[in-house]
């Protein structure tokens, strides 16, 4: 109820503020096309909306694939970094940024096409052999795709000083005022990962039960972690196409959902750090954006710096 | 004990990274029946049960829940079949007991489907058979060994399989605890329901079950009442043990020459005696 009551305190905020302040009334005006002032129509209608939009589809994204994730693994550190989807992502834009900074439209679509790619790496790897789809295998082939990913990346920039500086913002991330053209490309992604995540609540419910327990009730385990996989991986590589790298996000919100909520029923993890992820990037993109207006602070930085304190002031509650 | 068999498995031999663990077993469970399965450690017991619940896949040999090949069985078939109960569950944070067994009554559900008012029947009364009713909205991690096996038991339940596997649910449990338990596994028995029973304790599996049957180097050497089964001559080649099963008023007790050969007189061993070893 309280991350509803955020989500809608944020979703305002964020149509509403910014460098030119309006009216929450004029906003509701305009988006029901009731009138509103031509200049403050185009505000809201080509900047603000799209930018709010994507804040809260890459939020909840980054929400249900850390839960998912987390709840799959059964491993609290999990989040899309650990599948390598952010590493990929990571090295896809910068590739674009830095050795084709002329076709810089390219690197939402890079940054998918890596994300995705470092993520099947990680699911062949932790796939073939002996104990495949182990909870063990696929953390550790995870890591070490971040790893590479994050040296080809840095190596990358090593290489190129000079264009550097281009990198840093996806880096940061953050979500710019690009209108509709980033949802326009992921959204199929955003739409079908989000769907095998709801389908994932129930057998990752079984699977917390343990993988016979889970087995007894007649799912396969190794299927419901690949699932999770895929789930995670097309949302954070979604996600990452659109506001570059905010992995922090996708680590926090569900430790701060279960701690909030006392359990760890996916029943109420994943749809609740869907709507806690949305209510906080909108909340934080809202921030980022007014408090050195019109200069507008990189949200990624902004959201870790102020959401570690209250993450480890939870984490000291916590049992 | 001549109903319908509900378990048929023939010639299961399931192999684990080129080794066999089980050779060629056979294995039979009817309703209303409570089978144990005994064996020395690394016999095969448990890879031998996983792999007619279907959590193991055989190499070779047939396996039939009610007449029905177990290889085309998957998802709601399978969880309707047969519960497995394994040894100890991990316990998620803030789960209580009931939305534990709730998940287990979301195996019969479809993808996405709601939960029906005969569901929420199915969970109270698999948590009144099991006896978790007192503690049903309590924590799982608030629970004791004897508790939280029960309230898999009940988790198995909420299934509706006619069949219960269970892996080792005393082992690990106290004496008083281990009664519980026990008990609780005959009476769903005397019910109706079958049961599948992997135990180390004999005397234990010689007081609740009406079958035993021995698994030694892979093998289901030998099947049959359990004071027939585990006699002395089977206790010292199987076990290795100088020891033999007794049985009165439902008591059971296994005596055991725990430090090597008995005397006749039952003297647990004399200094002497220990020392000309």
């Amino acid at each position: 109820m309280a991350l509803v009551v955020a989500l809608v305190v944020a979703t305002g905020a964020s149509l509403a503020l910014g460098a030119v302040k309006l009216p929450i009334g004029e906003v509701i005006d305009i988006l029901l096309g009731r009138g509103g002032s031509a200049p403050n129509h185009q505000i809201v209608e080509a900047l603000r909306l799209p930018r709010t939009v994507e804040a809260l589809a890459v939020g909840a994204a980054l929400g249900v694939a850390g839960a998912v994730l987390q709840g799959a693994l059964a491993n609290p550190l999990a989040s899309p970094d650990v599948i390598g989807v952010t590493g990929g992502a990571g090295f896809g834009a910068i590739l674009i940024l830095i050795a084709f900074p002329a076709q810089i439209a390219l690197v939402p679509v890079a940054a998918l096409c890596f994300g995705l790619l470092a993520a099947a790496l990680v699911f062949g790897f932790a796939w073939s052999g002996r104990n495949r789809g182990s909870t063990g295998k696929i953390v550790l082939a995870g890591i070490a795709m971040l790893s590479l990913f994050t040296a080809a990346t840095t190596g990358l920039l090593a290489s190129f000083p000079e264009r550097a500086p281009s990198a840093l913002f996806f880096i940061a991330g953050g979500l710019t005022n690009a209108g509709w053209e980033g949802l326009r490309t992921t959204w199929p992604y955003f739409a079908v990962g989000g769907l095998l995540a709801a389908l994932l609540i129930r057998p990752l419910d079984r699977l917390a039960l343990g993988d016979d327990v889970a087995a007894s009730l007649g799912s396969r385990p190794q299927l419901i972690r690949l699932g999770a996989g895929i789930s995670a991986a097309l949302l954070a590589a979604a996600a990452a196409a659109i506001a570059g790298l905010l992995g922090f996000l996708g680590l926090v919100v569900p430790h701060v959902v279960r701690m909030a909520g006392g359990t760890s029923s996916q029943t109420f993890v994943v749809p609740a750090s869907a709507i806690g992820g949305a209510a906080l990037l909108a909340g934080a993109d809202t921030l980022a954006r007014t408090v050195r207006a019109p200069i507008e602070l990189p949200v990624g930085p902004f959201m870790v710096i102020l959401g570690v304190p209250v993450f480890l002031w939870l984490l000291r509650k916590a049992v | 004990m001549t109903m319908a068999a509900l378990l048929e498995a023939r010639g299961v031999t399931v192999s684990i990274d080129g080794t066999e663990i089980v050779r060629e077993a056979d294995l039979d469970l009817a309703a209303g029946e409570l089978v144990a399965i005994v064996g020395p450690n690394g016999a095969g017991k448990s890879t031998l049960v996983r792999a007619v619940a279907g959590l193991q896949r055989p190499s070779a040999g047939a396996v039939s829940w009610s007449g029905r090949d177990l290889r085309r069985m998957r998802g709601r078939e399978l969880a309707r079949a047969r519960a497995f109960v394994p040894q100890r569950m991990p316990v998620p944070a803030g789960v209580s007991v009931r939305e534990a067994v709730t998940i287990g009554r979301s195996a019969l559900l479809r993808p996405l489907g709601r939960m029906t008012g005969a569901d929420r029947e199915g969970i109270d009364r698999a948590i009144g058979r099991a006896g978790v009713d007192a503690f049903a909205e309590r924590p799982l991690a608030t629970l004791s060994g004897g508790e939280l096996q029960r309230v898999q038991i009940a988790i198995g339940l909420a299934q509706e399989a006619p069949v219960l596997i269970a892996d080792e649910p005393t082992s690990q449990l106290d004496l008083g605890a281990a009664i519980d338990v026990a008990g609780l596994l005959r009476r769903l028995v005397d019910e109706g329901l079958g049961a599948l029973i992997v135990v180390h304790d004999l005397a234990l599996a010689a007081a609740v079950a009406d079958r035993v049957v021995v698994v030694h180097d892979g093998r289901t050497e030998a099947t049959g009442a359990p004071a027939t089964v585990l006699d002395r001559e089977r206790l010292t080649r199987v076990w290795g043990a100088d020891a033999h099963l007794s049985a009165a008023d439902g008591r059971t007790a296994l005596h055991v020459a725990w430090l090597g050969r008995g005397t006749e007189k039952g003297h647990f061993f004399k200094p002497s005696v220990r020392g000309g070893r």
